[in-house]
């Protein structure tokens, strides 16, 4: 991994646009915050290295090098990423009703593991008006409070560093992609910190396309004159081409083209839809609502959906073929598009002598995926 | 007029140190006493917005004659006392020659591009060698750490004056100071200030 | 007791300058006395403040000059002598009244004091009040020594009275803050009595209603007045004259500067060749006067601060006069041999003087000058100026710099004057972008709040001191409200005005002459006015934050005061509230986390850094004990214990 800091950080991510607010580089430091879903540095730090930098999924990521360390395999390219199971799951009747995005999986999974002890908290994201409010909960009743997709992109690793500063360990966070592999460079001890303890126990990742910039979000809701509170917003599959959004008012269509405006630059480059460095990851089954895709990729992730399916937290049933074919044919498609769009940029594997690469893949991978 | 005369006519003598450091009052009261010997004193002063954390100066100049300007010439100070170490060479730069001589305090005060790490701030070996080197005569006192165990570090500007007046460069004794104490500060302030006066005068050896 | 008052005739004393135009005020008499702080006027109204009671005087801080001289022409239209102070500033915000003034005439003897900065010393420009007189049409007195400010503002008042209008005497740093000696004279134990009368014909000076109108009438009035005035000067004893018969050179200054040229002409060992006519008298310029000396030479030197008024003045009345005296070749800042700004002193008067002599003056050993030279280079590091220990505008601008930044919608702050203009520099974190005169901040705000018509999406902000306030920010905030223009308006409240010296001003309980006074509330007067109003202390960053993120998303016209006293304040200073400490095992110091947040960033000068062993320490002689740099420690090493 090559190291850098402040100044690298800005140039590379903040100067380029790159920057998806995901919080990894703030809280480490008084030098960077986060406000209204705004990643802003405060006051230029000279050091040469530095979490910052080290600990962002947008600046020199060496894939092979992360995913050795976090799955001990190379990055290779495979569309949905290391894993040893795949299910179709829903909350069981121990995680009581609340609005769910999909099948509930993710509430039921952290309330399991926080019941079980198997975490000291889970950092999630809630709300606070239309802006994505990360906070660490301590149970599955305030899990709960968390619950639904939240569309825009949430500085939820600021908290999760907030907190490792106060001493909090072993806690669960649950992750976009981008958050995964900021988490999995965490864990490497990029910085060499002598005292470093590794905070985070267990990663629930999300899938994930693309998010939506949260103060650009709540512009174009007012735009659109969308009052009220949100209850759920989607992204019904192709051919609807439209963002649904759901209020206490009435539901909403904004076309899709309005809304791709509002996306950060910075996903898309992103070559990962399925969270491939989490520990199980959770998104939606096509064409079947009220069901979540379940991918187990770790022991840890398999441990945690034995105790919640034993203890009632959660429901699983056999992932079928096709929809895994399609699953797969999206994301390879994504990491298709992420990485020549990564390459025209010229920020793919960049030689040393122009400059410092964005993303960083082995040739092997690189013929896979053929971007 | 009394009978106490100059070595030089005008005697010009600098005060400086950092805003907040009690240069001007240090200036006021060498003033009155020189004053009442019958002397003719123009003092000038900077302050105002040098007070937040810049160099101050006070320019004096001693006449059995007549008002001089209230800014000595380049190249003329007779004496400078300085309540922080560089600002004496600071002023030595505009207004020092190779007779010059200074009494300087030892206390630094770290300008804030120093605290900041910008700018860096010789130690007291170097500082003594280059201010050593810049004039005929010099007395190094650490006066901010004697003021401190009188209770407040403000007490430095009088160790100054106390100082200065061992020196016998001017004709300024213990007796005329603490007439303008009296006069002053009234009777109360002046014990701890010619206790000040005192421990000044013995830190010159 | 102060020599001031208690000072006896005959007595010789060493008086700042300022204290020296205070005692002038006294032994004319003087009943009213009003100004507005401004460096380096403030002594004067300080010092007569003191001694008001003993010497039965109405003295007053009034809101703003323009008042002041309000508050002052008052009593001279009842009779009484009075007299206004300011800086060079404060005259730009009276001469709306003071141009009404000049033509209705006064009764009691009047006198404008404005002090002028020539070289900024402690003024963001350095204007001059000079003009004031040619455009005001009165008299000018300018005095060449601490002597003469005594003298010749006692003058002032007589020269007043005999033509019934008012005079400007004008003071400079460095006479006003400069001390030197001075002979007192007598102060007269009289009872004036107070009466306007105003019922006699409308056009008689002493018994009519006092007004401007008709205006040909008064302007033709005005003028006799200046002409009577010029008479006057040319047998003035403060127009001097020293030097040879015929001199190769006569110098012709005034103000500070004749102190300048003296030494020079002494530096030049020109005494034989240049002779120096010191003018007090400076405008109208006494023509005889000047007649007399021109017929003596053929060059005029003329050294003055800042800008060339008396040497354009006398170069019209020099070609009035040439049929008489001859063609004279003038010399000075339009012959560039006297800079046109800043201040002047002996060396460059000097230089300009051996220029002219044909000489070269080197005021300095040179091998030493190179020497002291690199070693200050080197070894001196430049002392910028910052906000003090403990001063709660660096724990505002620090939370208004961390708001700003963090909405990330390059938001900006306007600025005016006081302490806090220090703002544009690292110490105040260059939050400042707009920085001008009092209350400007707030009225550059109101417009910069109105351009979002155009497309200006980012957030403004004003800064404005307690003081400022009360002087010109309220009207500012007034149109802002009005037009529902989107600025927050941060009132930096440190109870005082800070920068000249913690003066009184309408917001305290207590006045210039320590009486009991109603404090006129800022929070409410706001509220008042309509604006939302949130009140924090800076020294809790956490909380002022949080409120000012909140004030700044909401539109229209916000105000959020922060308050906390001045760490010089009489109340405060030398008062540690906190003894700080640092855990040096805690302390990150350079590591990543910290960077040296504290002394790098904040640059308290109360902290250090240890650069052996790596960590922040406090240093005891400076720190004032605030507690600020704990809140901001991001490792929590820096901890404070409230003193007992």
């Amino acid at each position: 991994m090559k190291l850098f800091a402040q100044t690298q950080l800005l140039e590379d991510v903040q100067g380029k646009g790159l920057c998806v607010g995901c919080g990894a580089c703030v809280d480490l430091c008084p030098y960077f915050t986060t406000y209204r879903g705004k990643t802003a540095m405060l006051f230029p730090c000279d050091r040469e290295t530095g979490r910052c930098f080290a600990y962002c999924p947008k600046a020199e990521v060496d894939y092979d090098e992360v995913y050795k360390a976090r799955t001990g395999r190379a990055f290779d390219g495979t569309p949905i990423g290391p894993h040893l199971e795949t299910y179709k799951a829903k909350a069981g009747e121990k995680t009581a009703e609340c609005t769910f995005q999909c099948g509930g999986t993710v509430t039921a999974l952290i309330s399991c593991a926080l019941d079980n002890k198997m975490i000291s908290g889970a950092v999630l994201t809630d709300s606070e008006g239309r802006m994505p409010k990360p906070r660490l909960v301590r149970t599955s009743e305030q899990a709960r409070d968390c619950a639904g997709s939240k569309y825009s992109a949430s500085p939820t690793l600021s908290v999760l560093n907030r907190e490792a500063k106060r001493g909090v360990r072993n806690m669960g966070v649950v992750a976009t992609p981008c958050q995964a592999l900021a988490i999995s460079q965490m864990k490497m001890n990029p910085t060499d910190k002598p005292d470093f303890e590794d905070p985070v126990s267990l990663v629930i990742g999300l899938f994930c396309t693309w998010a939506l910039d949260a103060r650009k979000l709540e512009a174009l809701l007012a735009e659109k004159g969308i009052e009220g509170k949100i209850i759920k917003a989607d992204v019904p599959p192709p051919p609807a081409e439209v963002f649904v959004v759901e209020t206490d008012q009435g539901t909403v269509e904004i076309p899709l083209s309005e809304v791709r405006e509002i996306i950060p630059e910075g996903c898309s480059i992103c070559p990962d839809m399925t969270s491939e460095l989490a520990d199980v990851s959770v998104g939606q089954v096509e064409g079947e609502a009220g069901f979540n895709t379940l991918i187990i990729r770790t022991q840890k992730g398999a441990e945690l959906v034995k105790t919640a399916i034993s203890q009632g937290y959660l429901v699983t049933e056999n992932l079928e073929g096709d929809k895994i074919h399609n699953l797969a044919t999206a994301s390879a498609n994504k990491k298709k598009r992420a990485l020549a769009k990564a390459k025209e940029m010229g920020l793919l594997n960049t030689p040393d002598e122009e400059g410092r690469a964005a993303m960083r893949v082995s040739e092997g991978a690189l013929n896979k995926i053929q971007p | 007029m009394g009978t106490a005369t100059l070595t030089k006519d005008p005697y010009n003598l600098i005060i400086t140190g950092v805003g907040g450091q009690g240069n001007v009052l240090a200036s006021r009261v060498l003033g009155n006493l020189l004053a009442d010997q019958g002397f003719s004193i123009t003092i000038g002063e900077t302050f105002g917005a040098s007070q937040r954390g810049g160099s101050v100066m006070s320019h004096m100049r001693i006449s059995a004659g007549e008002s001089w300007s209230p800014q000595i010439p380049q190249g003329q100070a007779d004496m400078v006392v300085a309540l922080e170490p560089i600002e004496a060479l600071r002023v030595l730069h505009t207004y020092g020659h190779p007779g010059v001589k200074v009494i300087s305090n030892t206390r630094s005060i770290y300008p804030v591009g120093v605290i900041s790490g910008d700018n860096k701030y010789p130690s007291m070996d170097e500082l003594k060698t280059i201010i050593e080197d810049l004039t005929e005569s010099v007395w190094f006192i650490n006066a901010t750490d004697a003021a401190m165990k009188l209770g407040n570090p403000i007490f430095g500007n009088i160790m100054m004056v106390g100082a200065l007046a061992k020196t016998g460069v001017l004709p300024i004794d213990r007796d005329g100071f603490e007439k303008v104490m009296l006069r002053t500060m009234g009777e109360k302030k002046t014990p701890v200030n010619l206790k000040a006066f005192d421990m000044g005068a013995e830190m010159i050896t | 007791m102060s020599q001031l008052y208690e000072g006896k005739k005959g007595e010789k004393v060493l008086f700042m300058g300022n204290q020296a135009i205070a005692r002038g005020a006294l032994e004319a008499g003087v009943s009213v006395a009003a100004g507005y702080p401004g460096t380096p006027s403030s002594e004067i109204i300080e010092n007569l403040a003191d001694v008001s009671k003993e010497a039965n005087m109405y003295v007053e801080w009034s809101a703003n000059e323009k008042i002041a001289v309000e508050v002052a022409a008052a009593a001279s239209f009842a009779g009484l002598r009075s007299m206004c102070t300011m800086k060079q500033n404060g005259v730009n915000v009276a001469s709306d009244f003071l141009l009404h003034l000049v033509l209705s005439g006064t009764r009691g003897g009047m006198v404008l004091v404005p002090c002028d900065d020539p070289g900024a010393l402690s003024s963001i420009n350095e204007g001059e009040a000079r003009h004031f007189a040619k455009l005001l049409e009165i008299p000018l007195l300018e005095a060449g020594d601490f002597q003469e400010a005594k003298d010749m503002l006692k003058w002032a008042f007589e020269l007043s009275e005999e033509i019934h209008n008012l005079v400007m005497f004008r003071s400079v740093t460095r006479l006003s803050h400069a001390s030197g000696s001075v002979e007192l004279g007598e102060i007269p134990h009289t009872e004036p009595q107070a009466k306007f009368v105003n019922n006699g014909f409308i056009l008689d000076p002493l018994e009519g209603p006092i007004v401007s109108a008709p205006v040909g009438y008064k302007h033709g009035l005005q003028q006799d007045k200046l002409k009577k005035a010029e008479e006057l000067f040319e047998e003035s004893p403060f127009n001097t004259y020293v030097g040879p018969e015929n001199p190769e050179i006569l110098l012709i200054t005034s103000s500070g500067a004749t102190l300048y040229s003296r030494e020079a002409i002494h530096l030049c060992n020109a005494k034989d060749k240049v002779g120096l006519l010191k003018l007090g008298t400076t405008f109208p310029l006494p023509s005889k006067l000047i007649a007399k000396h021109l017929k003596t030479t053929d060059k005029v030197l003329v050294v003055e601060e800042v800008l060339p008024f008396m040497e354009e003045n006398l170069k019209v009345l020099a070609q009035e006069l040439a049929p008489e005296v001859g063609q004279k070749t003038f010399y000075g800042k339009r012959s560039g041999n006297i800079p046109m700004t800043g201040e002047l002193n002996p060396d460059l008067v000097a230089t300009a003087l051996a220029t002219l002599l044909g000489d070269a003056y080197s005021p300095q050993d040179q091998e030493y000058q190179t020497k002291a030279a690199q070693q200050v280079f080197f070894n001196a590091p430049v002392r910028d100026l910052t906000f003090c220990p403990g001063c709660p505008h660096r724990a505002s601008f620090w939370s208004i710099h961390n708001v700003l930044a963090a909405d990330n919608r390059e938001g900006f702050v306007c600025g005016d004057i006081g302490c806090y203009s220090m703002a544009f520099l690292p110490s105040g974190f260059s939050t400042l972008k707009t920085l001008h005169a009092m209350g400007s901040g707030t009225g550059v705000a109101s417009g910069f709040g109105k351009l979002g018509q155009f497309g200006l999406d980012q957030p403004v902000v004003s800064v404005c001191g307690d003081s400022t306030f009360f002087h010109s920010g309220i009207p500012a905030l007034v149109n802002a409200i009005h037009h529902k223009s989107d600025i927050t308006m941060v009132i930096l409240d440190n109870s005082g005005t800070g920068m000249t010296g913690f003066q009184s001003h309408p917001g305290l309980p207590v006045d210039a002459q320590g009486n009991e006074s109603p404090a006129l509330d800022i929070p409410t007067i706001c509220r008042a006015l309509g604006a939302t109003v949130e009140v924090c202390d800076p020294f809790y960053p956490y909380k002022t934050q949080q409120t000012f993120h909140k004030l700044l998303e909401a539109p229209g016209a916000k105000v959020l005061v922060l308050r906390q006293i001045c760490a010089l304040s009489p109340e405060k200073k030398g008062k540690k509230q906190f003894e700080m400490s640092v855990d040096e095992d805690v302390c990150l110091g350079e590591n990543c986390g910290c960077n040296k947040l504290c002394t790098r960033v904040f640059r308290c000068p109360g902290l250090r850094w240890d650069e052996e062993k790596k960590v922040a320490t406090i240093d005891e002689v400076i720190c004032a004990g605030c507690g600020m740099c704990a809140a901001i420690c991001p490792s929590g090493a820096i901890t404070r214990k409230e003193v007992a």
